[in-house]
């Protein structure tokens, strides 16, 4: 099933143009969402999980069309917000019921059944008489992707899941997400580059709620093949050489000398060393042919 | 550090719109209240014209702790959230590693918010001062404004009341980090000041309960608790000794309770938390390593039918109830309920000491109105809590997602909501039965209980929640909304103020209903149903804009929530608000269709205009001469089932003046009436609005003529919204005056002076002196006749009694009904009633008097009592005064929904079932007055003070049979119970005299000449007469009465006066006992009585030497209350010690005064007070020392000590040794 999106645009009461006129096709599968912090992945994300509506634009999942019928997609909806908090004093599997119940199952085995199974899956069958308002970040998180299998969802929409979790719990959550996402559409929005390269079979870089790119991790880094650069210099330099070239990212190193990289069809200069393109190359070139042209 | 984060504070307020807004409604509240106080909406309503200034330094203070109270529900949201907000923006996490102090925090944190506060206060009070001066209102009760008036106000009560909320709400959210449990400490602390209230109401406890109130108000209520109307006009609140106590020690509370704070404080990042288990600590680590899973979920079944939404419902109100039964607001506020409701129960529907057998419909108004508000305050800070919840725990996002459509959530909450009201009603049915229990009282009335508990109250409740709903769903923040909720619930009832009358645009507003044991709930719950369907109606309307509005997914600005309500407001919707909206309009217009076009509505300023348009019109015949009835005939028929009655009549009219008669004014009531008599006449004038007819008799009616009158009277068919006659299924009591016509203008003026002004109406003397021999003509009872024979035929349905005064003539059955025909055989007063009930009859004999009490199955329980009454008064009237002028005596119950009173009329006493038949009385304790017994005594008394001696309808009349019978109630009591017994009767007599003269409209006036208010007829009459018979002793006084009563009894025209009775008792009192005459009868006179010092030394001869310093001093009061202390041109004596500020003034004395010393004796293990010494002394000075020597130790000593004098402060008149 395909998620649609044409023209959509939302713009806040603050005036700020959340998502702009934006348009895109998602196929079934991992579908990585890269944009800076405050680039309007959110809004999409709310949008397109019926808790916004926009100004103007469609959407449809499939033969549903969101916007008129959202309780048709909330039926095959999973979604994890940004944030969100439990209610105090509830374990982990009378939460899970109260959301079961609230997602439509109607007999009790049958919350009983799958509460455990998503309990197993997220590894919280050993705690899931703890109270959820007591998890740890990580724990938590698992918990978010619990309540939102409940209901066998077709579109699976994860926003930002993986800040500030520790490496284990990141690789675990992305495992299950991914697990997941087999058989279903999974909008996964980040800003770690890594989560999208190392999960996604579709991907988007979204800034000031446009499109900037549409693609494929893979494609995405061959496009730019020979066109990355990079050199050691020190760090009286740097101005010169950002003035100079375009530069995509400078980052120290333990000696106190900078390494930047920089983009170029050809090499800008002898001492450049071509390098391997990275995602987030692709990343910052993108935002970069974004900014404000400061005259 | 400190000053910044003060200013900081302060800024942060005072950009807050929410500042502004307060304000706004405070001072609109303040503007309000205090304009319509003064009368700006006159034009609208009844006049606000009165004796008393509005702004009075009591009534402004007053109307300031009153409107502050509101405020203490935004304490959470302001003082409360000072530091709270740090919380929950997790800015303390921050802050609190920040360089400053605790102190530093905490104080800036307090202070400004109660700086913001008491700017928010002052708001109130501009408003005040501007309301009371609003063009518009009457500036005629507006006093000068006095500037220390509102600062003593401020800062003696309002400043140290906010000081000391603030500091309990600023300690309760500061630790608990919750704003609930701020508001929940409010109003537990206002349950406590009621709880203590209720405790201390004994007037003993005054002192304590004055300086336990946290409000402050019973410490000002301390001083100016007997202030007349003249006093509180013009003085100013003192600020002296338990003022100054009390307001010291809740400051010192404050300041503890703010010095925990800061002790306890600690700038940690989670909140403080109780738990009485100790969790045993253990490390903790988690798996860092998962595997892969495979998922595989499991199929399960999705139904979203509508069938599954509505189970769905109600499961998830179960989670909804779960969270509010266990949050500690709902449990403290259910326990602290509980204690409420078994604490109102110690004073339970007592009178004079006695409380009432425990009932169910007794207890059923124990938890009264508090209770329903605490009720109400659960139902609309739950409806917040459960609306914000997910928002404010933010799981909305999650929520919001699912599948669950909005009514279902929306519907969880409302039955969640009912839920939670159904179990707090059970608190009181629980309550009631615990108390029951307790006082070993086993008739449980379970049907009754859950009847009026979960069909009467819980209709109320739950429309109540509607809105709550509603205004929860509209305003994002729960507190304000709540806030808000308040004022709307509190207000609603204020708006008749505003001229705004008729309950249909009031919301949840409505006839009620009460309950009597004899009559059920009669025929009120008709129209109480009526009103709740129509208003249940409008809530679900409200129910359907809250589906509109309910917030989905991100919260919105009101203008895209417009657009959502509108886009969701289609198909069954729009059918269902349709539907709703038309039955609501329907039933609206059908009530109002009833109340004012079917029937005519009288607002309270038609009203008033049209009382004043009746004296214009009609007071020109006041002094017209009219026939006199001289018998009448009656036949009446009562239908108890359909609720209706038929009647016709005769009166047989004879001119008894000296002038012919061709005019005939008859007035009569509202009833479909004919009239008929038997000569030609012509209807000359016919008023259907006063009902008030001029026949014009084509012969005059010569001295000495006859005219008889025949009428019939019935009632207009009576329809569900209107009952249209006093019929009653079971316990009807009605009287000729509300049915049968009389002749003549019948007064009936508007009394308050000031209001006659504005309408240009004269002044009001309401009746003519008693020295106004030409206005001795009528008795105060009837205008249209003297002494009538009288003779009744009564019918009813078979099950029941009918009575009417007189003797049974014959008892008859036709036609499933049953007859009565009664006759008297001796001349009567116009003045009959008519019974009828499913009766129980009790039978005893005095002398051959035939006793009867006819009563309600079940209330046999002080038959005994009432018996006995009727005996002892009739024993002692008839040996004291003359014989009894009748050959039975009557006593019939009649339901306590018709009144809490008893009627004498002759023989036949109608006797409320709430005054006697259900009194609980302990012959034991000597607090509690035989009541059932007392007002049997002073109702048959009534036979012999108003049905042989009636006074002339002049002032004064009723202390000639009020006051005597009220004083033969008092020796047949004494005589039975013992002198012990009287104090309670006394004290509570001088009591409720003192307090209730503070709220005289138009004037007070000595007893001999009152305009009839019942604290001077009943308790002043009684005290009076009491101590009278003290001082002149028993059997002379009664002597003296004797010889009045055989002078005056059954005499016709010029009726007798108060100044006969007072000189027949002038004439037995020795010179040096005058004055008493004087103080008594003649003015308002009062003592204010008081024992300074006392020493007692134990002689050698083993007798003991009592040394007493003692005050005694006297003042007048003019009609109006201000006192003056001469006779005439400055006679008064003063007494002043250095340690005084200003003189003792008194009228001169030589006076008579008790002296008591009493000593303790233990007799069969209870202590008695036993007297050594109890005489008058001739008092002449205020100040007096004297010395007494007595044969054993005393424990107490006294002046005036039985408080038989009428004391303005009665505490201080004995002293403990």
């Amino acid at each position: 099933m395909k998620l649609i999106i044409s023209n959509l645009t939302k713009t806040y009461k603050n005036g700020v143009k959340a998502i702009d006129n934006l348009s895109i096709e998602i196929g079934t599968g991992m579908f990585g969402l890269l944009g800076p912090n405050g680039a309007g992945k959110s809004s999409l994300m709310r949008t397109i999980a019926t808790l916004q509506s926009p100004d103007s634009g469609t959407i449809t999942f499939g033969d549903i069309n969101v916007l008129e019928d959202n309780m048709s997609l909330r039926k095959v909806l999973g979604y994890l917000p940004q944030s969100f908090g439990v209610y105090p004093k509830m374990s982990a599997e009378d939460l899970l019921d109260y959301f079961a119940t609230l997602k439509g199952i109607s007999s009790k085995a049958d919350r009983q059944k799958i509460v455990k199974e998503v309990l197993e899956i997220t590894n919280l069958y050993g705690v899931r008489k703890k109270n959820v308002a007591g998890y740890s970040g990580g724990m938590k998180q698992r918990f978010g992707i619990a309540q939102l299998l409940l209901n066998s969802p077709k579109l699976i929409i994860v926003d930002e899941p993986t800040a500030g979790l520790d490496p284990a719990e990141r690789v675990r959550f992305l495992n299950v997400l991914r697990e997941v996402g087999t058989n279903s559409t999974v909008i996964f929005s980040t800003h770690i580059v890594d989560d999208v390269k190392e999960l996604c079979n579709e991907m988007a870089i979204l800034n000031g709620g446009r499109i900037l790119k549409h693609t494929t991790p893979l494609e995405a880094t061959k496009e730019i093949e020979g066109q990355i650069w990079t050199k050691i210099i020190d760090r009286d330099d740097l101005e010169g050489i950002e003035k100079t070239y375009n530069v995509l990212s400078s980052n120290y190193n333990p000696d106190n000398t900078i390494n930047v990289r920089v983009h170029a069809t050809e090499k800008p200069a002898v001492d450049f060393v071509q390098a391997a393109p990275q995602l987030d190359d692709v990343y910052f070139i993108a935002l970069k042919q974004d900014e404000p042209v400061v005259a | 550090m400190f000053s910044t984060i003060f200013k900081y504070e302060l800024k942060y307020w005072i950009k807050k719109p929410a500042f502004y807004i307060y304000m706004a409604i405070f001072l609109f509240l303040a503007l309000f209240i205090a304009a319509s106080s003064a009368g700006i909406f006159d034009f609208l309503t009844i006049s606000a014209g009165s004796s008393k200034v509005v702004n009075s330094p009591m009534g402004v203070i007053e109307l300031f702790n009153g409107l502050t109270t509101f405020i203490f529900f935004l304490f959470p949201s302001i003082i409360g959230l000072s530091i709270y907000r740090d919380y929950k923006s997790e800015m303390h996490t921050i802050l609190y590693s920040y360089p400053f102090t605790k102190a530093n925090y905490l104080f800036a944190k307090f202070l400004s918010s109660i700086v913001i506060v008491t700017l928010i206060v002052i708001v109130i009070g501009i408003g005040m001062f501007i309301g009371f001066r609003l063009p518009g209102t009457n500036q005629d009760i507006v006093g000068s404004f006095s500037f220390i008036t509102y600062v003593q106000a401020y800062f003696v009560y309002i400043i140290p009341n906010i000081l000391l909320f603030g500091a309990i709400v600023f300690a309760v959210v500061t630790f608990t980090r919750n704003i609930a449990a701020g508001f929940i400490t409010v109003i537990l602390l206002m349950l406590i000041q009621g709880i203590v209230s209720n405790l201390l109401s004994d007037p003993d406890n005054r002192f304590i309960s004055a300086l336990l109130d946290p409000y402050g108000a019973e410490a000002a209520n301390y001083y100016t608790r007997y202030w007349t109307v003249a006093e509180q006009n013009e003085q100013l609140l003192p600020v002296k000794g338990v003022i100054i106590y009390n307001r010291l020690l809740w400051l010192g509370i404050a300041s503890l309770v703010f010095g925990l704070v800061y002790k306890f404080f600690s700038f940690s990042q989670n909140a403080i938390s109780f738990s009485f288990k100790k969790e045993k600590s253990e490390r903790v680590t988690k798996s860092n390593f998962g595997g892969i899973t495979r998922i595989n979920l499991p199929k399960v079944n999705y139904n979203f039918s509508f069938i599954q939404n509505l189970k769905t419902t109600w499961k998830l109100s179960n989670t909804d109830l779960k969270y509010i039964i266990k949050s500690w607001p709902f449990i403290s506020i259910v326990l602290v309920g509980l204690i409420f409701i078994l604490i109102s129960s110690t004073a339970l529907g007592q009178m004079f000491g006695t409380k009432t057998l425990p009932v169910t419909w007794q207890m059923l108004l124990v938890p009264g109105s508090s209770f329903s508000l605490f009720i109400n305050i659960l139902t609309f800070l739950y409806a917040g809590m459960l609306v914000h919840r997910a928002k404010i725990e933010r799981v909305n996002h999650l929520i919001d997602a699912t599948t669950i459509p909005n009514w279902t959530l929306l519907g969880s909450k409302l039955v969640a909501l009912l839920k939670m009201q159904l179990l707090m009603l059970l608190v009181i049915m629980i309550g009631g039965m615990l108390i029951q229990v307790y006082n070993g009282y086993y008739n449980f009335e379970i049907g009754h209980y859950l009847y009026e508990l979960y069909v009467l109250n819980f209709v109320h409740f739950v429309i109540w929640a509607l809105l709550a709903l509603f205004i929860q769903t509209l305003i994002s923040n729960p507190y304000i909304g709540l806030f808000a909720l308040l004022v709307i619930a509190i207000g609603m009832p204020f708006l008749s103020a505003a001229g705004i009358e008729q309950s249909i645009f009031k919301y949840n507003q409505g006839p009620g209903f009460s309950y009597s044991d004899m009559n059920g709930y009669g025929t009120s719950l008709s129209r109480y149903f009526i009103y709740k369907l129509y208003w249940l109606i409008g809530g679900l309307v409200l129910l359907i804009y809250t589906a509109l509005f309910w917030v989905r997914g991100l919260p919105h600005s009101f203008k895209e929530r417009l657009q959502i309500a509108k886009a969701r407001f289609k198909g069954g919707t729009i059918i269902a608000m349709a539907l709703l909206s038309i039955s609501f309009l329907g039933l609206g217009y059908k009530i109002y269709h009833e109340n004012n076009i079917v029937n005519r509505y009288t607002s309270s300023k038609e009203r008033e205009e049209q009382q004043v348009a009746w004296e214009k019109k009609y007071k020109k015949y006041e002094n017209a001469i009219q026939p006199r009835i001289v018998s009448a005939k009656i036949d009446l028929n009562i239908f108890p089932k359909k609720l209706n009655f038929t009647a016709s009549g005769d009166y047989l009219l004879v001119n008894k003046s000296e002038k012919a008669i061709d005019t005939i004014l008859l007035d009569h009531n509202k009833y479909p009436s004919t009239f008929e008599f038997n000569r030609e006449n012509k209807l000359v004038s016919e008023d259907t609005l006063y009902n008030f007819d001029i026949y014009k008799l084509k012969q005059a009616l010569q001295p000495g003529d006859t005219l008889q009158l025949h009428f019939t009277v019935k009632n207009k068919p009576n329809t569900i919204l209107r009952k249209h006659s006093p019929v009653q299924s079971n316990g009807t009591f009605m009287n000729n005056m509300e049915l049968f016509p009389s002749l003549g203008y019948s007064g009936g003026e508007l009394t308050d002076d000031k209001i006659r002004e504005k309408y240009g109406l004269g002044k009001n003397e309401l009746r003519p002196m008693p020295s106004d021999s030409t206005a001795l003509g009528n008795t105060y009872i009837a205008n249209d006749a003297d002494w009538i024979d009288f003779e009744a035929t009564v019918s009813t349905s078979e099950d029941q009694i009918a009575i009417a005064p007189g003797y049974l003539q014959k008892e008859w059955v036709k036609d499933d009904r049953r007859y009565f025909h009664y006759k008297m055989d001796h001349k009567i007063l116009n003045f009959y009633s008519f019974n009828s009930g499913r009766y129980e009859v009790k039978k005893d004999k005095w002398n051959d008097v035939n006793l009867e009490i006819y009563y309600h199955k079940g209330h046999e329980y002080n038959l005994d009592r009432m018996m006995k009454g009727m005996k002892g008064s009739l024993a002692y009237n008839s040996e004291n005064f003359s014989p009894y002028q009748h050959k039975q005596a009557r006593i019939i119950e009649f339901p306590r929904t018709g009144g809490g009173f008893a009627q004498s009329f002759p023989n036949t006493i109608p006797f409320s079932e709430a005054i006697g038949f259900i009194a609980d009385v302990d012959d034991e304790d000597d607090k509690g007055v035989d009541y059932p017994f007392a007002i049997t005594v002073h109702e048959v008394a009534h036979q012999w003070w108003a049905h042989q001696v009636i006074g002339a309808d002049v002032l004064g009349a009723t202390m000639l049979s009020e006051s005597l019978s009220e004083y033969v109630s008092l020796k047949v009591l004494e005589h039975e119970h013992g002198k012990s017994k009287m104090r309670t009767f006394l004290k509570d007599a001088l009591d409720k005299y003192l307090t209730q003269r503070t709220s005289e409209r138009k004037r007070e006036k000595a007893l001999m000449y009152n305009d009839g208010q019942g604290y001077i007829r009943y308790q002043k009459g009684s005290l009076i007469f009491y101590a009278l018979s003290d001082y002149l002793g028993e059997k002379k006084l009664n002597n003296a009465l004797k010889k009045y009563v055989e002078k005056v009894k059954f005499q016709e025209a010029p009726y007798t006066t108060s100044i006969d009775m007072v000189n027949h008792i002038r004439a037995i009192t020795p010179d040096s006992l005058q004055y008493v005459i004087k103080d008594m009868f003649e003015t308002i006179s009062l003592y204010s009585n008081r024992i300074v010092e006392v020493k007692s030394t134990e002689l050698e001869n083993g007798k003991h030497k009592v040394d007493i310093e003692f005050n005694v001093s006297k003042y007048r009061n003019d009609e109006k209350g201000k006192r003056f202390y001469a006779e005439k041109g400055g006679d008064s004596i003063t007494f002043k010690t250095e340690k005084m500020k200003k003189p003792i003034v008194s009228v001169p004395l030589a006076d008579y005064i008790d002296i008591g010393i009493f000593t303790e004796e233990e007799k069969e293990g209870k202590k008695k007070e036993v007297e050594l010494y109890l005489k008058k002394h001739k008092i002449t000075e205020i100040n007096n020392k004297i010395s007494i020597i007595v044969d054993k130790r005393p424990t107490e000593v006294g002046v005036d000590p039985y408080n038989k004098l009428i004391d303005i402060k009665s505490d201080d008149n004995r002293r403990k040794l």
